[in-house]
């Protein structure tokens, strides 16, 4: 198998749903090693089940998804998680009654190593310190924005090749969605490889290499963030300005 | 003063045993949404084990009661890969009434096969204590001290193993959000399976102490699968710690009525405070606000 050189994950004519007819109708995108490439379009169609689709929660109905050049064809979630694919999903799904720090540490149940995952915990203390102060606490009693960071940090305790991470801004206060997109902005500059998924373009355009809009299950536009910004009319259409 | 002793030692050892057949069915119930009705036949298949192995074969009896052990975790096992992991593929979201059909099906059968394996003349399990110890006048039988001891040491295995380990954390996770175990890379079908097997060894150690107390029959589950599903239901659905307390606590209330007001007594009474106990907080005492579901 040739292993596209520094790129992560390619997908190539995806079609994916639940019970009914299809959600996704053919998606074709790479994740280049190293870039964040941005999902943007209006809720409801397909963006959520796109990462799903990926990480294996909802089934593939055509298509092919390689991560790092292997195949996932008929690999179910487990498997996928252990090849280097992490996914934060849309509304966190924490362990509620667990602690923070066992929430992390579920982040890296893979992982044997306990070198590895001090090291680990020691990045995502660093990166998000208010999990550090919030360590001992039960999942479920903690603030809208914190339990994102945990959802994030959870992600980032797998130390994959890939983080998957479904609209972080969702349900936030404006502030806390700042302190979030900063955290990511910090994951930038690491050069960590990201597939995100957003809703309003405007938010992710700074930290993007590359943008896809998802209309109705399929990529309408791909390119540089400054340019689907120059597009009023496609925002217009596609995401009400 | 002899009848509080009395009182404490009858609430005391059956507290252990409702606590012991809790704690089997409800980490499965909590865990996987799956009501095990087959959970009383694991009982007497534990205590049918112990007598196979030392009465039968005349092995030691501590070997007798690992053997009980094993012989619950294995129907455990079997009773995963032949029903359960099929109907979780495919009932979907009629899982929870699927299951429970199922499982009394295989209660009935289990029951059945021992019946015809071991004949239905009540048979006196080797499992015992004799002698007795006094406080003050009052009587209380070692075998009693013993099923205390022997429950509270399998509640505190089960307890270290389900926070401290590893499959621990991964049967919690899964519990608490199964979508989101998968995502972490936890094997959830691997998960189920331990949980069974795990409330399977418990369930047989169980159905040991419960039947020597009593004798060998193919229903000796039947009265502590109903009071571990009360306990269950009392203390709120998975919660482990609370179903305990809530044994502990209605067996010695349960004790505390029979000896005052009569034995035939002590179970309407229990059964009044449950409902009371439900009119007042329907999630159970100790209750999550949801159910959780597959």
């Amino acid at each position: 198998m040739s292993e596209t050189k520094g790129t992560s994950l390619e997908l190539e004519g995806i079609h994916a749903g639940y019970d009914g007819p299809d959600v996704l109708h053919g998606i074709t995108l790479t994740v280049p090693q190293g870039q964040i490439v941005t999902v943007v379009g209006p809720n409801g169609h397909g963006k959520s089940t796109l990462l799903r689709t990926i990480s294996g929660l909802t089934a593939r109905r055509a298509g092919r998804i390689r991560l790092g050049g292997q195949d996932l064809t008929g690999l179910r979630p487990e498997r996928i998680a252990a090849l280097g694919l992490a996914h934060v999903p849309q509304g966190d799904l924490l362990f509620p009654e667990m602690t923070v720090y066992e929430n992390l540490q579920m982040g890296a149940y893979l992982s044997r190593d306990p070198q590895q995952f001090a090291a680990l915990l020691e990045d995502v203390y660093a990166l998000l310190p208010r999990l550090k102060e919030r360590h001992g606490q039960i999942a479920s009693s903690l603030s809208g924005g914190e339990r994102r960071m945990v959802g994030i940090g959870r992600g980032l305790m797998a130390g994959a090749r890939v983080l998957m991470i479904d609209e972080p801004s969702l349900g936030l206060a404006p502030l806390v969605i700042e302190q979030i997109y900063e955290v990511i902005g910090t994951l930038r500059e690491q050069g960590r490889t990201i597939l995100l998924v957003e809703e309003n373009p405007a938010r992710v355009a700074h930290l993007s290499d590359v943008m896809h809009l998802l209309d109705d299950g399929r990529l309408t536009w791909s390119g540089a963030p400054a340019e689907l910004l120059e597009r009023e009319e496609l925002l217009e259409t596609y995401l009400g300005g | 003063m002899d009848i509080l002793i009395a009182i404490i030692t009858t609430g005391l050892t059956n507290g252990a045993l409702y606590a012991l057949a809790t704690i089997g069915l409800s980490l499965v119930w909590g865990s996987m949404g799956m009501l095990n009705m087959a959970h009383g036949a694991l009982l007497a298949l534990g205590g049918y084990a112990v007598f196979s192995v030392a009465t039968t074969l005349g092995l030691p009896v501590w070997l007798a009661v690992l053997a009980a052990a094993g012989a619950g975790a294995l129907a455990g096992v079997i009773l995963y890969i032949c029903v359960v992991r099929s109907l979780i593929r495919t009932a979907g979201k009629n899982f929870e009434t699927s299951v429970m059909i199922a499982t009394v099906g295989i209660s009935i059968s289990l029951q059945n096969a021992l019946l015809q394996v071991y004949g239905g003349q009540p048979l006196k399990q080797p499992f015992g204590v004799s002698g007795a110890f006094r406080i003050g006048d009052s009587v209380v039988p070692w075998l009693n001290v013993v099923i205390i001891l022997v429950s509270v040491v399998v509640m505190l295995g089960l307890a270290l193993l389900i926070s401290r380990t590893r499959m621990g954390r991964a049967i919690r996770a899964t519990a608490q959000n199964r979508e989101a175990a998968l995502l972490m890379g936890v094997a959830v079908e691997r998960t189920y399976l331990q949980v069974l097997a795990l409330s399977g060894a418990v369930a047989g150690i169980c159905g040991v102490l419960v039947s020597s107390v009593t004798q060998l029959s193919p229903t000796l589950g039947a009265d502590p699968m109903l009071k571990a599903f009360i306990m269950c239901v009392v203390a709120g659905l998975g919660n482990l710690p609370g179903a305990v307390a809530a044994a502990f606590g209605l067996a010695m209330i349960e004790a505390g009525v029979q000896f005052g007001m009569g034995a035939r007594w002590g179970f309407p009474v229990l059964l009044m405070l449950v409902i009371a106990i439900l009119i007042w907080r329907p999630n159970g005492l100790f209750g999550r606000a949801q159910i959780r579901r597959m």
